[in-house]
């Protein structure tokens, strides 16, 4: 999801640029020091001006970057390949006691940036770290304890079964110099002006307007990273779209309203841009509603949406419709059952009208409730209701401010609304999110996900069942059964994937993500997946 | 002395008044920032995350009331609070660091656009009736015209299409902030088409606010008292008509100072600057209850006190304001 303003920000730019037409052009990314790579000018996050905060536990203000490129996780989460897992820190893991212990074998020669060794004593103070400080607890794991083991075996202790946490873990935990963060009193409120990381970049200058990484000379992996120095310039949302028409920058994540023109600007083989998904936009029918608790009500709702023409018309082309499991395609076909790999969605207005006979017209009146900045969801709305008017379902579009949607769906206080749901690490974590029964709070009260209020005795079997296994292919059997439940009771009704925003040039650099190649997310605001990147660029040319 | 004593006691009123609606309005928003920061996350959040956020962000269930205690004992001490934006960032910081910039532009704006202004103002209410009136339809056009839209469009004619000035942040990249020639000169630079855009956008109330009075006062006896005397026109025009048909004009020139402070979150929003105003719109943006809080402080407090200053400028000016206060 974006900033709200940003796209209205956005919006005002694209229409001073496409007045202007294509008049940039010159700018450049910076002079490159005589006989050395260019550095790389990265834009991950809008921001007005950066605070000096490289924390890698903040939650927000803390400098992009941070996680992955300075300090590393123990494993590397592919998500556009649900199971890729690359060991990092940590070259093996090993489950016991039911899993809830945890067991890692850390890589051996490995320097923090200051030159002191890397050991099971710095991950197991990070654990340890995060069980005193539960503000920095940001996945809520529940950490009994931690116990170094060898210098490069640290076992974590878990109050429950925590396999379907590894990725919170081991791939979203980064580690923290351990000579360092303790000396600090209160490591909630640090904010690590001198990171000193096992990464492969360290910091080398901050101003309110600018920061700059420059390559770690000690890093684990030898002759990495090729990117010599990145720079990250502050830029608003609005200033971003001048800076990307002028081509001052080489990676961005940003949503840009007529690609084709700003970016682009005829060149596709050099102003690349990828949208993987990254999570899913749904539209929620309120369960409690007695109308929309009708499965059969949900099914016409379903088959009267014309979800190309949503994709086509409010989304730009820039994603794709949902596969109907809602599981994230391609990558995901483990997950979904054999039988529904190859579904898709088809119109089919006859047949919707069918399933709503026996339904009093006048009850098939809902309001659809659509944050107002967000302008694809509000275009996606409109369409919506068109559709829906074919099949007799009044529909009634309301925008309303960012906040209160917020408020409202949390609340369960809407018929009809649009959301995006985070894919994560496994299609799984995905559907939990949208159907777990634990989630759901009563009508009025936040919930923090399943906001249809989704309740299914199965749903939550199979849920624990994930949860309580390491084996791949259980934990895939028993997302196919929540796939299943997806495709046949129609919880939630997927639409299309929220894409990931990624525009690359390679006149500097090459080796960036593709659809033929997903080694890793390819947005630059997206860690640790924005160091993999930087890992795998090679200067161009050669 | 009567006079600036009753007005202080109403400065303080006013004062307390605007710090206890600082408090409400942030808690009237739907919704907590809790629960944004929630939605606009990437990754999944547990509830037992959320809230530890809570606790981390000091956003406590207490009762109203004693919410309110708490904030007035922190801002005897001067505390304001960690922003949730910028956490772990002080507010005061956030603050310290924007404002400058705020005042340097938008201060330096208003003040040049008063003085111009005025001065055109007076120049064309004495010349009247030459071509000078040609002016009026413009100046009104520019008075109707939103600033937003001028600053548009000087940013594509000058910034996009011309590229003769930076059209974002506040300094250039390559300068290392501090206090040396180059960096001076780049702030310089950049500052010059905002406040180009706000001279041009404001210069406008200024020229008619002053004619329109000016023209009244040359119809005054003691006008036509100081020719008849034989006095240089511009003696006339600057010593006698000026000098009192200005009084309005400085109530809204203090009245635009104190808004120097809060009123520039366009000019910030369009040029991309890092001053108070886009800090605001990021504090609404997060209901970033802390950081809103002590920003409308500061935005009241500047104008507050510019009112007080206009109340004393008009002791010093208008003889009858002495005469009552006696």
């Amino acid at each position: 999801m974006r900033r709200p303003v940003s796209r209205i920000a956005a919006m005002a730019a694209t229409l001073a640029l496409a007045l202007a037409g294509c008049s940039g052009g010159g700018g450049g990314g910076g002079a490159a020091k005589s006989g050395d790579a260019p550095p790389l000018v990265v834009h991950a996050v809008d921001a007005g001006t950066f605070q000096e905060d490289f924390n890698p536990y903040h939650l927000e203000g803390v400098n992009f970057g941070t996680s992955g490129m300075i300090h590393e996780t123990l494993m590397f989460f592919n998500k556009l390949k649900p199971g890729e897992i690359t060991p990092w820190l940590a070259l093996e893991h090993e489950w016991s006691d039911k899993g809830k212990s945890v067991t890692f074998t850390l890589r051996q020669n490995v320097k923090w940036s200051d030159g002191k060794p890397f050991t099971a004593d710095d991950v197991a103070f990070t654990f340890d770290m995060l069980k005193k400080h539960p503000q920095l607890n940001k996945s809520a794991l529940e950490i009994e304890g931690t116990e170094v083991l060898a210098p490069d075996k640290v076992r974590i202790d878990f109050a429950a079964t925590s396999y379907a946490k590894l990725y919170d873990i081991a791939g979203n935990s980064p580690i923290v110099p351990k000579h360092i963060w303790e000396k600090e009193k209160d490591p909630a409120t640090f904010t690590n002006p001198k990171p000193v990381g096992t990464g492969p970049y360290t910091l080398s200058k901050f101003s309110a307007q600018l920061y700059e990484l420059v390559k770690n000379p000690s890093y684990w992996q030898p002759g990495k990273p090729e990117v010599p120095v990145v720079r990250f310039p502050a830029y608003t949302a609005n200033a971003l779209q001048t800076a990307l028409q002028q081509g001052e920058v080489d990676w961005a994540g940003a949503f840009v309203p007529d690609i084709d023109k700003i970016y682009v600007q005829g060149k596709p083989e050099q102003n690349k841009y990828f949208f993987p998904p990254e999570g899913l936009v749904t539209l929620l029918p309120n369960l409690t509603h007695p109308v929309l608790g009708k499965p059969e009500v949900r099914q016409a709702i379903s088959l009267a949406i014309d979800r190309e023409k949503i994709v086509r018309i409010a989304e730009r082309d820039y994603t794709k419709v949902a596969h109907p499991s809602g599981v994230t395609m391609p990558g995901g076909e483990a997950y979904v059952p054999e039988e529904y790999r190859d579904a898709a969605y088809k119109v089919d207005i006859e047949k919707a009208k069918e399933l709503l006979k026996g339904i009093d017209p006048a009850q098939l009146t809902f309001e659809l409730l659509v944050p107002s900045p967000y302008t694809d969801w509000v275009n996606a709305a409109q369409l919506i209701r068109e559709d829906l008017a074919k099949v007799g379902i009044t529909v009634e579009t309301r925008g309303v401010a960012f906040q209160d949607w917020v408020s409202k769906v949390g609340k369960g206080d809407y018929d009809l609304s649009i959301r995006g749901t985070p894919a994560g690490p496994t299609p799984y974590f995905q559907l939990r999110s949208l159907l777990y029964g634990k989630l759901a709070k009563p009508v009025g009260e936040s919930s923090t996900g399943n906001y249809e209020r989704w309740k299914d005795e199965e749903t939550d079997k199979l849920i624990a069942e994930y949860a309580a296994t390491e084996d791949l292919a259980e934990q895939q059997k028993a997302t196919q059964g929540l796939a299943k439940i997806m495709i046949e009771k129609l919880p939630a009704l997927p639409l299309f994937y929220s894409p990931s925003w990624a525009q690359f040039r390679t006149n500097k650099y090459v080796g960036w993500p593709s659809e033929q190649d997903p080694y890793a997310m390819p947005s630059p605001y997206t860690s640790p997946d924005a160091a993999m990147v930087l890992l795998r660029l090679k200067p161009a040319g050669t | 002395m009567r006079f600036l004593a009753r007005r202080l006691g109403f400065y303080l009123l006013t004062a307390w008044a605007a710090i206890t609606l600082n408090f409400l309005i942030p808690r009237l928003m739907p919704g907590d920032p809790v629960e944004l920061l929630v939605a606009r996350m990437k990754g999944n959040v547990e509830p037992a995350a959320i809230d530890a956020m809570r606790k981390a962000f000091g956003i406590s269930d207490a009762s109203l009331w004693q919410q309110y205690v708490d904030y007035l004992v922190n801002l005897s001490h001067g505390e304001l609070g960690r922003s949730i934006t910028f956490y772990p960032t002080e507010v005061s910081t956030v603050i310290a660091d924007s404002l400058p910039w705020t005042i340097g532009l938008v201060g330096v704006a208003t003040l040049i656009s008063y003085l111009i202004g005025t001065a055109l103002g007076v120049i064309m209410a004495w010349k009247r009736g030459t071509w000078l009136d040609g002016v009026l339809p413009a100046a009104t056009f520019m008075h109707a015209v939103p600033y937003f839209w001028v600053a548009l469009a000087l940013v594509f004619v000058f910034g996009v299409t011309l590229q003769w000035f930076p059209v974002s942040r506040a300094y250039g990249l390559d300068v290392t902030p501090g206090f040396n020639a180059e960096f001076v000169q780049s702030v310089l630079y950049h500052a010059a088409l905002p406040a180009i855009t706000i001279v041009v956008a404001s210069m406008a109330d200024r020229i008619l606010g002053m004619r329109n009075v000016m023209v009244t006062t040359l119809g005054e006896d003691y006008v036509v008292m100081a020719e008849a005397k034989g006095l240089t026109s511009r003696r006339v025009m600057w010593a006698y008509a000026a000098r009192n048909a200005i009084l309005p004009n400085i109530t809204s020139f203090a009245l635009s100072l104190g808004f120097v402070v809060g009123g520039s979150v366009l000019t910030e929003i369009v040029f991309s600057y890092p001053g108070i105003g886009s800090m605001l719109l990021k504090g609404v943006e997060n209901e970033d209850f802390p950081l809103m809080q002590g920003i409308f402080l500061v935005i009241s407090l500047a104008v507050l006190v510019a009112n007080f200053l206009a109340d004393l400028a008009y002791v010093v000016l208008d003889p009858r304001t002495r005469q009552e206060s006696e």
